[in-house]
């Protein structure tokens, strides 16, 4: 029989530092991106030097995208993987840009409808843990820097790996442990010294910039997320660092 | 990551150049969804060429290209007629596999690329400016060629008059006449004694019978 521990335990979850019920974890992200939204695209520019391009590059270039094929924008924001993706497919492809709060699809589809990018691109306001599509529906997932921000981790991984085709893929492009201490000691002061007041400077919100540096140092590190994706069900699964851990690009089969 | 970052700037620059094409985007309708995957010796991996709604994309995915090129840069710089491209091929500079159209459009889009940056930089800095600095630039431009070239002959001047280290073409040629004279005058050395020896030979042979007689 669990014990009541163990029962808060299963009810509770991390956001940021903070330990909270699981059913209030989703408003108070949503509030988080609710509040930056508008000013994304900027902040992340800001944030990781313009970095945060070339790790999208090395995800598209990882996905052996092909023309035709139907791509799972997860999480996808703002849309830069989007409007990448709808480039390589084309036509015959599709691109759907999924992500569980409105404000940042609108910012999104507006974005990329600036831009020109309409003839196969949907949008879909969705929850990674219940995903509403059929199973074996798409060849390529990808989730990034969003899965941190998920309630149920373990349970959005099975739920990506029920609508991935066989022979298809997932990539998570998400913050992880940098391999070196120094890096490690001069990536915290930066996060939680200066990336708050950037956002209190930029987005007149640094709450929400102190959420993401807590969210990334709770997130899994790059083996025990590998770990969970094996758990899930995935196949040949393994990841590469990027800019010395700051970032970890893991890959995923389902066969 | 220097593979995207390369990726990158190259995308900005080639789309950028499309734009100020004087030809437009022309060719760039027949490439719609056509990728060429150009492996360069001197890189180490491949860069993939896509066109999509007339924006060129560049990034390192090899899988399933329309046409793969293997070459240099070398070769790749002397690509720029489309005839040339069946000279290299035939040189072995060039490995092409695939639909060759799409190698051959690629190169022609290449080829007629037209810009004219006088305009270009009128638009920022104005008529006039532009004027100024490109006659600045081309007296500077003579200047420099012609500081190059006195450089290089006084330099030479130098080298073979004052310090004695380099040799000129008539000394060059006058030391090649000699080594011929000197050829010439050994093979006849050489042949008046290969002459003798004959001689001194059917001597002997001579001076045996009489002896036996």
């Amino acid at each position: 029989m669990p014990t009541q521990d163990q029962d808060h335990q299963s009810k509770s979850t991390h956001f940021g530092y903070q330990t909270v019920e699981k059913n209030e974890k989703e408003s108070k992200v949503a509030s988080v991106f609710h509040s930056v939204a508008a000013q994304y695209d900027v902040m992340n520019d800001l944030m990781s030097f313009g970095i945060h391009r070339l790790w999208k590059r090395y995800t598209i270039d990882a996905s052996g995208v092909r023309p035709g094929n139907k791509v799972l924008d997860l999480a996808g924001g703002t849309g830069d993987l989007t409007a990448k993706f709808s480039q390589l497919v084309g036509r015959d492809g599709k691109v759907i840009l999924a992500d569980i709060n409105s404000s940042m699809l609108n910012v999104g589809r507006d974005k990329l409808r600036d831009k020109g990018l309409v003839q196969n691109i949907e949008y879909v306001q969705a929850n990674a843990q219940y995903l509403p599509f059929e199973d074996n529906t798409f060849d390529i997932v990808t989730i990034a820097f969003g899965l941190r921000n998920v309630t149920d981790k373990d349970m959005a991984l099975r739920s990506i790996f029920r609508v991935l085709k066989p022979g298809g893929r997932l990539l998570v492009l998400e913050f992880s442990k940098p391999e070196h201490e120094f890096v490690n000691k001069a990536y915290d002061f930066y996060s939680f010294n200066i990336l708050p007041k950037m956002g209190e400077l930029v987005a007149k919100d640094g709450d929400s910039y102190q959420y993401l540096a807590e969210s990334i140092r709770m997130h899994p590190d790059q083996e025990t997320l590998k770990t969970m994706m094996d758990t899930a069900g995935f196949e040949q699964t393994s990841y590469k660092n990027l800019t010395g851990g700051v970032v970890a690009l893991h890959k995923g089969y389902k066969f | 990551m220097h593979q995207q970052l390369l990726c990158s700037g190259l995308e900005q620059l080639v789309n950028k150049a499309l734009a100020l094409n004087l030809q437009g985007k022309q060719g760039l309708d027949r490439l719609e969804q056509k990728t060429l995957s150009l492996h360069l010796q001197e890189i180490g991996f491949a860069l993939s060429f896509t066109v999509s709604a007339q924006h060129v994309l560049i990034n390192t995915l090899t899988e399933h290209p329309d046409c793969t090129i293997n070459t240099s840069v070398k070769t790749l710089l002397l690509l720029k007629k489309e005839q040339q491209l069946t000279e290299l091929i035939k040189q072995d500079k060039l490995d092409i596999s695939g639909d060759i159209k799409v190698a051959q459009t690629f190169a022609h889009i290449a080829e007629t690329l037209d810009i004219d940056w006088q305009s270009e930089l009128a638009k920022h800095i104005g008529d006039i400016a532009t004027y100024k600095l490109i006659q600045t630039g081309k007296s500077v431009g003579n200047k420099l060629k012609f500081a190059v070239q006195q450089i290089q002959a006084d330099a030479s001047e130098w080298l073979v008059h004052e310090k004695k280290l380099v040799v000129t073409s008539s000394q060059i040629s006058h030391f090649n006449q000699q080594v011929s004279d000197l050829e010439k005058q050994a093979q006849l050395l050489a042949d008046r004694a290969e002459c003798l020896l004959h001689k001194k030979i059917s001597l002997n042979d001579s001076a045996i019978k009489d002896s036996c007689e």
